[in-house]
């Protein structure tokens, strides 16, 4: 059974109970007013309306279940920075789970806190940012499936639709129009240079990045994650597109603002880049969908390059795929707080001279690969 | 000299990674962090720390050099009644001022001020960061810290038992005792040079009246203020010698000034005051005391 | 587009501001901007007696305070005409190298932090609180120690200090190597260090420029050899210079300074003498003048002082290094990218305390 048929058991179980009321009531009431509930009956026990409410539980279990596994990995990036800088970290916030309650302090904290709009900032701008940021985030998280039978990936009527990795890179690129407008809407000159920085920094990593993406779909013949992953149960993708696979963490790190090329927040010379001028739970969304991304970029390293689900028996795929993900994030970290800040001409030099023919020629070997006929 | 090695090719990443690498290993697995968990776990701290202040009730004279040294005028001195003691003066802190400098304790005459390792003096009112001298008390805790200052044995002279018989000047093998005349009190008295003395109580052993006994004296690095006695202004009020909290002033007869009462009979003779410079803690006490600008004190500008 | 970076910025290191003029990412002009922090510590100076400015003088720069207190007390000694016991030059030698470490440790930490090397600023500081641990138990305090005395230090060595030196000395220079991986082994520090800030030699000269950034630009001056005061003439060390000009050079000069430095603690160690470590000062100061100039860890510092022959000082002036050198900011500033301004500025060694007095 799939996530699908499960939820759409559900979804009909409840049309049924809720039904029992409607025509009960279409029973009883006048002839108008009866034949109204009859109506919402029939619609209520249509084909559409039960697709469309299963798809909508659908989304709201994978990423309620995505946004757990994101509080644990800011769990993960403050205990791990904390070893790693060589102290506790979160420790008595949830004592005898490592600190792990100390997101959930920190979120209580921020909720309370006042909310500021600067005087002369442009406030629809100002107010619309966050919410487009943690939007196309999530919109992310719904696409990525966590096994075969456990994720959105259908239609309507149940059939595999192949088109998830495409829409989830597609949410995955909103995300500089909303640190633009932040950056502009602030009114100061930090975030305006961070978010002029974010957005030539985002264009210019996201057309490696499609481009090695690229030549996993062609090696794949799929823009399903199912397809793919399918495609890599004998060997992943990560060994005979090895160089496309640096490429891509290289260009994730940029995507996800992570140190060597965290250039809009870059602390030292920008404050805190585009977000300078938020606070309280402003900052906090943002804080957090950060962190989104940041799985969401580990989940697509997964599922792109490193077989997502496919692992020994033991353990449940979808154990087996949050694990990789869990790693790609680790090493990430790790790479992150031994690194320094690249400067900005530098990072575009990176991008354009260095990362994009590596890319070209790997999409040339992928193509090479299929022609022969190996995969 | 330690020079710059040759880059490896993997330094792009993999050479810092390494070391990180192993501080996460040795605070993760191997080990523990470096940190303390702070409000649970406390460090050592040496016991020359300087934290919060302690004071001997029992050493301390009142002198109020501590004041005086004070840089930020953070303490203070406050009067107290004491079952034991009687009518004292002991110094106060203001936490709020105190920049733990430490010179309160190094000029401190009788090593009765300490500094201790407690410092968590932090508090929400302004008003609790003072503390005063009974709050600051510890007769006991002075003989458990570590003292640096030097003692000297040292012959302290008490002048009003002194009769100027000269035996200690004759007695002394170093040649330290001096018979000084005192200025228009027509009398010598013993004044020791504390350069030569060498410990040897003979002079404490041959003096009839037991005036010169030898005590227990702490060096001191600050330079001693002599004060002077401008004689044409002595009234004889006795408030100077009221006032030393080291019992270094003794107010002397002076002969000849004894008024001629009708019965041809003479009076009681005025009175002086005779600094015994080798008690002195330099505190300045009798110079702000005296009404009459009868004392000098070396190098302040009234 | 004129930006203000500073009075509270992350990139200052204390109250100042920069403001630089930028042309997209890339610097035009730049002019900076002291003052924030005067506390008047000359004018305080003259209302107090000379022990008591001690520590005072500790409060001039946080990150150095005991070369600070120990030039006011060459300074005052200057003044006295005090001779001081050679163990407490020894201490003192011991202890103003022991300072130096601290203060580039401290730099080398708001360096790292500077350019987002996050690990580069906890591990500096961490070894960092191996030599606070020393002094603490030397003096009493881990930031402002009031250590020096006019006529000496304020104790002699504590049971067990020589011992502990040693190991914590040895313990540093294995830190040192590791520091260089950290640091040079990645070629993202190598890329924003070299050719970054260049200040060439008569520009270094003409500005006035001293300490580890003019060393960095290929002057041998160090008042250590050049001028040798205390008992710096018995110790063998080499003035480390580098001569490319940039940032990297100043990060090498000061990586340098800091092996020297072991050294140096080495052999006063070995060379100590017994005796006293202390006399007794003059409480008022003859009417005259008195001048020490010290090679501070950010340049040369000096104090002068003017006596009136009471126990409080008549004019207290005191050169700051940093102020003399923030002026060379433009120079090194224009023409490059707003990210290094981080790197040229942190490279100087900002001390503000001292700046502004």
């Amino acid at each position: 059974m799939n996530l699908f048929e499960f939820c759409y058991g559900i979804i009909h179980w409840l049309v049924d109970l809720v039904n029992h009321l409607w025509y009960w009531l279409g029973d009883v009431l006048p002839w108008w007013f009866g034949d109204f509930f009859d109506a919402v009956g029939d619609f209520a026990a249509s084909q559409g309306h039960l697709s469309v409410m299963t798809i909508f539980l659908e989304v709201v279990i994978v990423v309620i279940i995505a946004l757990i596994n994101v509080l644990n990995f800011i769990w993960i990036f403050r205990k791990f920075m904390g070893r790693m800088f060589d102290f506790y970290g979160p420790y008595y916030v949830g004592y005898g789970i490592g600190g792990w309650l100390q997101n959930l302090a920190d979120g209580i904290k921020l909720f309370v806190k006042e909310i500021i709009v600067p005087a002369k900032a442009d406030k629809m701008g100002y107010l619309l940012a966050p919410i487009i940021y943690i939007g196309s985030s999530i919109l992310i998280l719904a696409t990525i499936p966590f096994s075969e039978n456990f994720g959105v990936s259908t239609n309507e009527s149940g059939t595999y639709v192949p088109a998830g990795a495409l829409f989830a890179l597609a949410a995955f690129a909103i995300a500089p129009f909303s640190i633009l407008l932040a950056g502009w809407a602030s009114n100061n000159k930090y975030t305006l240079i961070g978010g002029m920085r974010s957005a030539a920094q985002m264009m210019s990593y996201e057309i490696p990045l499609l481009m090695t993406v690229a030549s996993v779909f062609l090696l794949a013949g799929s823009f399903g994650f199912v397809d793919i992953v399918d495609a890599q149960h004998d060997i992943w993708f990560a060994i005979p597109l090895f160089i496309g696979f640096l490429i891509f963490l290289v260009c994730l790190a940029a995507e996800v603002e992570i140190i060597p090329f965290d250039l809009p927040e870059a602390e030292a010379e920008l404050v805190e880049g585009w977000t300078t001028e938020y606070g309280g739970m402003r900052f906090g969304l943002f804080y957090f969908t950060t962190t989104i991304r940041s799985y969401a970029g580990g989940a697509l390293a997964t599922a792109l390059f490193l077989g997502g689900w496919h692992g020994p028996a033991l353990i449940p795929d979808e154990i087996w795929f949050l694990i990789k993900a869990y790693i790609v994030y680790t090493v990430f970290q790790w790479m992150t707080w031994s690194l320094p800040r690249v400067r900005v001409d530098q990072m575009l030099g990176i991008g354009w001279k260095r990362l994009l023919p590596l890319a070209v020629i790997n999409l040339m070997i992928a193509v090479a690969l299929k022609s022969m006929g190996w995969f | 000299m330690a020079q710059a090695k040759k880059k490896s090719s993997l330094g792009f990443v993999l050479q810092p990674m390494k070391r990180t690498g192993k501080t996460l290993a040795n605070s993760l697995f191997l080990g523990k962090p470096n940190t303390v968990l702070y409000p649970y776990q406390k460090l050592d701290l040496p016991i020359g720390y300087r934290g919060k202040h302690i004071v001997d009730f029992k050493r301390c004279i009142g002198c109020s050099n501590c004041v005086q040294i004070c840089p930020n005028d953070c303490m203070w001195m406050e009067k107290l009644e004491d079952p034991e003691l009687g009518k004292i003066e002991r110094p106060g802190v203001d936490y709020g001022r105190c920049l733990f400098c430490g010179f309160c304790v190094e000029i401190c005459p009788t090593v009765a001020i300490h500094e201790s390792v407690e410092f968590e003096l932090a508090h929400r009112e302004r008003s609790r960061l003072k503390y005063g001298p009974k709050e600051l008390r510890d007769d006991s805790f002075a003989g458990k810290v570590k003292e640096e200052r030097q003692k000297r044995l040292l012959p302290i002279l008490d002048m009003s038992k002194c009769t100027s018989c000269e035996k200690c000047a004759g007695e002394c093998p170093e040649m330290a005792i001096a018979m000084m005349p005192i200025e228009n009190v027509g009398r010598k008295k013993p004044e020791i040079n504390l350069n030569k003395c060498t410990s040897c109580k003979k002079c404490e052993a041959v003096c009839p009246e037991s005036a010169l006994k030898l005590e227990e004296v702490y060096e001191s690095y600050f330079e001693m203020p002599e004060p002077k006695l401008l004689i044409k202004s002595c009234t004889g009020c006795s408030a100077c010698s009221k006032a030393c909290p080291a019992d270094a002033i003794y107010m002397m007869e002076m002969p000849g000034t004894e008024k001629v009462l009708k019965d041809g009979k003479k009076g009681k003779p005025k009175k002086r005051a005779v600094f015994v410079l080798e008690k002195c803690v330099g505190c300045g006490k009798c110079f702000r005391t005296c009404k009459f600008e009868a004392i000098e004190w070396p190098g302040v500008r009234k | 587009m004129w930006i203000n970076m500073g009075p509270q910025h992350p990139m200052t290191h204390g109250l100042w501001n920069l403001r630089v003029k930028v042309d997209g990412e890339t610097i035009v002009d730049a002019q900076p901007e002291v003052g924030y922090l005067h506390r008047g510590i000359e004018k305080l100076c003259e209302g107090k007696t000379y022990p008591q400015i001690i520590p005072l003088a500790d409060r001039l720069c946080y990150g150095s305070s005991l070369t600070w207190s120990h030039l006011y007390c060459m300074a005052v000694e200057d003044l006295m005409k005090v001779e001081v016991p050679e163990r407490a030059e020894y201490i003192r030698v011991l202890t103003i190298e022991m300072q130096r470490i601290v203060s580039h440790l401290m730099w080398l930490a708001a360096y790292a932090g500077d350019l987002g090397l996050g690990v580069g600023f906890v591990y500096t500081m961490r070894e960092r609180e191996v030599f606070l641990d020393l002094f603490q138990s030397l003096t009493g305090a881990r930031i402002t120690y009031n250590f020096p005395r006019i006529g000496g230090v304020a104790h002699d060595l504590p049971q067990n200090f020589e011992r502990d030196t040693l190991r914590a000395i040895t313990f540093f220079e294995g830190r040192l190597k590791e520091y260089e991986d950290l640091f040079e082994g990645s070629k993202i520090f190598m890329m924003r260090n070299v050719g970054v800030g260049i200040l060439k030699k008569e520009d270094a000269i003409n500005l006035g420029v001293t300490g580890p950034s003019l060393r960095a630009s290929g002057v041998t001056y160090d008042l250590r050899k050049d001028l040798p005061y205390s008992v710096y003439e018995e110790m063998d060390f080499r003035v480390a210079t580098h001569k490319d000009c940039d940032c990297y050079a100043r990060y090498r000069v000061r990586m340098d300074e800091m092996w020297e430095s072991c050294q140096i603690m080495k052999q006063a160690l070995k060379k100590m003498p017994e005796g006293k470590w202390r006399i007794v000062a003059p409480r008022n100061a003859p009417v005259g003048t008195g001048l020490a100039r010290v090679e501070d860890p950010r340049g040369e510092g000096m104090i002068y002082i003017v006596g009136d022959g009471s126990d409080k000082p008549y004019r207290v002036k005191i050169r700051s290094p940093i102020f003399v050198t923030v002026s060379a900011a433009p120079k090194m500033l224009i023409g490059y990218k707003l990210a290094d301004v981080v790197a040229i500025m942190g490279g100087l060694d900002m001390c503000i305390g001292e700046t502004d007095r």
